[in-house]
């Protein structure tokens, strides 16, 4: 009783700030300009809506996955390296994930632009003789978003692999497993649950990115979220924007229910 | 354009200082000014009897600045009445929140023409009163029912003179990479971009409109694999052009002016074929200072010594063509307006971008993308 009267505050504060709005959102995809499901149908039909919503789930797999299998050996070293180690990776998670996204997508901009520091540096090694097209497209918004997003990855996995039972290991080393295969046999499927964690937490953030794919994509590079601002500031149509944004929060809902479910995350 | 373009003048204002052209305490003012004219906006909910104070939206920073000062100052000596420049963007979104509720705290934005139009068809919007505002004080053809042009700018083209020794002289130079090899940079949200390629593909001036959409895709979706990037904000417009990440970019020309001085002529811009737009102002329904008082604001802009004073911090063309001979001479190559440099260009129709904005963006956004 205490215990929900506690947390009673929180409860009602989501409730006004974060249901009641998400209500409105979602009745307006309904009810605006009037009432019935042709925002919906409309939605559906647009080719253009396909298209963006093809290019952010491919970017946002695409981001998932790279940016989990990068931090895992990152974790790996925060978690069980020794201390001067553990400390360099803890600063290099850290500070990035202190400076505003916005900073650090305009110095990725500099690094990899046609006379960034990259491809400077790559003409001067003669390692290239023209420039390398590493941004305004898809490549830089993926290397923005999997380079912001490295962080959400590691405390999931860094939080599965501080609770792993180390004896378990041992036992694996003592009766004459190799270190390849205590790993992939052993430490990997014993992390499984923070893996999908991390994934599921990055893919879900993932999906709403706006600045970095505006700066970083060279215009080209439009997914959802930057949809759905242009159907609510510069051509508006409220109706057809929270249709959009409910039809996203159900997918990408949905999709979570049933990864959840089938991988049993979130029940260790 | 929507927004966009207007947007781009809060850039205008940080660049500045930090180039060193205004001095610290005029930047410091003017975020005083952003900050100051927010926070009051938020209290001016309770609408007014006797007007003491209006609140102006435009799109922030270096437009705070200088409207105030082109503008606002001498109303406010005027008149009694002060105006608060609130730079959170008058989108055609936001003005429709505004709006919609029936009780506004914004009186005044500084919006696109088709965006007032459309707005004010859906009641939105109050009608100019012209027995206040004066139409003899601006260029044939550019007045509408809920929106009178206060400032004009151009999609011009502006190249990397280091690169090409023969300067493009059209649109169709434009879209020639034969003739002048390199990336291009386009702008993101087409407007001017359709009449561009239009032109370039052989369409006289004089018949762009209505535009032939799929003739303009096809020419585009043509093309684009030579675009370096589609830009989204003036500033990046001009660093792209900066970097070398492309050669020649269709862009504002308050940002290609800025580009040529800043680079002494390196990066030039070209008026020829420009397609000219004006900005506008409108007047929200219901505003709380009352339309006559929001109607007297607008036709006190509209005195042409006010305008120079805009184009000298921002570059944008006077409305008030009385304003054009003020502007000192060599001054005058920068000002999208002058006679000589209008005739080169062609005006954007804003009845067209009205009616068919929306499904043309949609399209192009669909083919730059893909």
């Amino acid at each position: 009783m205490s215990r929900t009267l506690l947390i009673a505050p929180l409860l009602l504060f989501l409730g006004v700030t974060y249901l009641v709005p998400l209500a409105g959102v979602l009745l307006q995809s309904v009810t605006v300009p009037e009432p019935g499901l042709q925002n919906y149908q409309e939605v559906l039909g647009d080719p253009l809506v396909w298209s963006v919503i093809w290019r952010t789930l491919r970017i946002c797999l695409f981001v998932t996955v790279l940016a989990t299998v990068l931090a895992y050996p990152l974790t790996m070293l925060w978690v069980r390296g020794r201390r001067p180690v553990q400390i360099v990776v803890e600063l290099c998670i850290m500070i990035p994930f202190w400076l505003s996204v916005l900073s650090r997508t305009f110095g990725w901009l500099s690094m990899l632009s046609n006379r960034g520091l990259l491809n400077t540096w790559l003409k001067d090694l003669g390692i290239i003789d023209m420039s390398l097209t590493m941004v305004r497209n898809d490549f830089g918004v993926i290397v923005g978003m999997v380079h912001f997003l490295i962080p959400f990855a590691v405390f999931p996995l860094a939080s599965a692999m501080r609770n792993m039972d180390e004896r378990v290991l041992m036992a694996a080393r003592g009766i004459g497993a190799s270190r390849f295969r205590v790993f992939w046999q052993i430490f990997v499927p014993m992390t499984w649950g923070g893996i999908m964690g991390a994934a599921l937490l990055v893919f879900v953030f993932s999906i709403g990115f706006y600045v970095v794919p505006t700066l970083l994509g060279g215009g080209r590079s439009v997914m959802i979220a930057e949809l759905i601002y242009l159907r609510i500031f510069q051509i508006p149509d409220w109706g057809i924007a929270a249709a959009l944004s409910a039809l996203i929060m159900v997918a990408v809902g949905g999709f979570l229910v049933t990864i959840i479910r089938r991988t049993g995350v979130g029940s260790q | 354009m929507n927004g966009h373009f207007q947007k781009d003048q809060a850039l205008l204002l940080a660049e500045k200082f930090k180039s060193g052209r205004i001095n610290r305490r005029s930047f410091v003012q003017g975020l005083g000014m952003l900050a100051g004219a927010s926070a009051l906006g938020l209290n001016a909910a309770t609408a007014k009897a006797d007007t003491k104070e209006m609140i102006y939206v435009n799109w922030g920073g270096d437009a705070i600045d200088a409207m105030a000062e082109a503008f606002g100052d001498s109303f406010t000596e005027e008149t009694g009445i002060t105006i608060l420049y609130d730079g959170s963007g008058p989108t055609e979104g936001a003005i429709k929140a505004q709006a919609e509720g029936g009780s506004p705290t914004w009186d005044l934005v500084d919006c696109d023409p088709f965006s007032g139009q459309a707005l004010g068809r859906q009641g939105l919007m109050e009608p100019i009163d012209w027995s206040i505002v004066d139409e003899g004080k601006l260029r044939e053809g550019f007045k509408w029912e809920y929106a009178a042009s206060s400032y004009f700018y151009s999609y011009v083209i502006a190249y990397d003179k280091t690169v090409y020794d023969t300067p493009p002289t059209s649109m169709a130079d434009f879209f020639d990479t034969e003739k002048f090899p390199g990336k291009r940079s386009m702008y993101k949200w087409g407007v001017g971009m359709w009449e561009a390629a239009l032109l370039a593909d052989g369409v006289a001036p004089e018949d762009l409109y209505p535009l032939d959409m799929e003739r303009a895709h096809a020419k585009i979706a043509a093309f684009k694999d030579n675009v370096g990037a589609f830009w989204g904000g003036g500033a990046e417009s001009q660093s792209l052009l900066l970097n070398g990440d492309v050669s020649m970019a269709l862009i504002w020309s308050t940002r290609a002016m800025l580009l040529d001085k800043d680079t002494d002529g390196d990066i030039a811009m070209t008026w020829a074929e420009g397609i000219i737009a004006p900005g506008s102002n409108g007047v929200i329904k219901n505003n709380p200072g009352g339309a006559e008082a929001a109607m007297q604001y607008i036709a006190s802009t509209q005195d042409p010594e006010k305008q120079v004073v805009l184009f000298e911090m921002l570059g944008n063309g006077p409305a008030n063509p009385a304003a054009d001979a003020l502007i000192p001479d060599e001054e005058k190559f920068y000002n999208p307006v002058d006679p000589e440099n209008y005739a080169q260009q062609i005006p954007l129709d804003m009845d067209w971008y009205e009616e068919n904005y929306g499904a043309a963006l949609d399209e192009y956004l669909g083919i730059i993308s893909s």
